[in-house]
């Protein structure tokens, strides 16, 4: 956690851009929260405008009204603010990278409670409590 | 209901092993959560190759994200979400790092 699916036209990103985009991601996150790089999950499906995806973190389906859609879940607790944040942070830097107007980008972030979460065989933990070993290991498993 | 939404990247979990693994994650479902709660249903959504990461890197992570009845103690919840940790890892051959995975509740709205 988090995760983030984006909602893509179908041949529309290379695979740099995908990448991009997804270090990009990660950089906003980690960014504005306590997460650790490599808790960052980013991918990109194929679909078209007016999609709908099971909303992973809350009920039922998220419709993507735009081209480009960025469906996300993360851990509850944060502020308000800082969600809007982050959900503002990686729609520019996808419209960026992508090379599409801003008004063909939208998203929402849904959240759960972090105890609801296992991740490498752990219960995680609420955003600010993180433990320190949580930093220990910044490389990537995969 | 129980339903489990599994994001899978490709050529991670094979498609003939799925109903397996399933089967075996239903069990634990029915064995942690009782028969009260349901048969289990799972969904599976595979990332092309090239189309998943992870800290900006490839990924070779599964995200398995459920529903499951309201009412779960914690103990319970991380019971269900180790023991179908420890099928998943069992049956596919990844690693507990290679997996997250979720049980909300069901009428939580996110």
């Amino acid at each position: 956690m988090p995760v983030y699916r984006c909602v893509i036209p179908e041949g529309s990103l290379t695979y740099d851009q995908r990448a991009e985009i997804a270090t990009a991601f990660t950089d906003v996150h980690c960014g504005l929260s306590a997460a650790p790089r490599n808790f960052v999950q980013v991918v990109f499906l194929e679909a078209t405008a007016g999609f709908e995806l099971p909303d992973t973190h809350g009920s039922g389906t998220i419709k993507a009204d735009t081209p480009y859609f960025v469906a996300g879940g993360n851990r509850g607790g944060r502020p308000p603010e800082l969600k809007a944040k982050i959900l503002a942070g990686l729609l520019d830097r996808f419209s960026a990278i992508a090379g599409v107007p801003a008004d063909q980008v939208s998203g929402r972030i849904s959240e759960a409670p972090a105890s609801w979460t296992m991740e490498a065989g752990k219960v995680l933990p609420e955003p600010g409590e993180e433990p320190a070993e949580w930093y220990e290991h910044t490389a990537v498993s995969g | 209901m129980v339903k489990f939404d599994c994001i899978v990247q490709e050529g991670c979990v094979d498609e003939a092993l799925r109903p397996q693994l399933a089967t075996a994650l239903e069990n634990v479902c029915l064995e942690v959560l009782g028969a009260d709660a349901g048969p289990a249903e799972f969904s599976w959504v595979v990332v092309k190759k090239g189309f998943g990461f992870r800290g900006g890197a490839p990924s070779q992570t599964s995200l398995v994200c459920g529903r499951i009845p309201d009412g779960c103690d914690r103990d319970t919840r991380e019971r269900l979400l180790k023991n179908m940790a420890d099928e998943w890892c069992r049956l596919t051959g990844a690693t507990a790092h290679d997996l997250v995975i979720s049980a909300r509740d069901e009428s939580w709205a996110g």
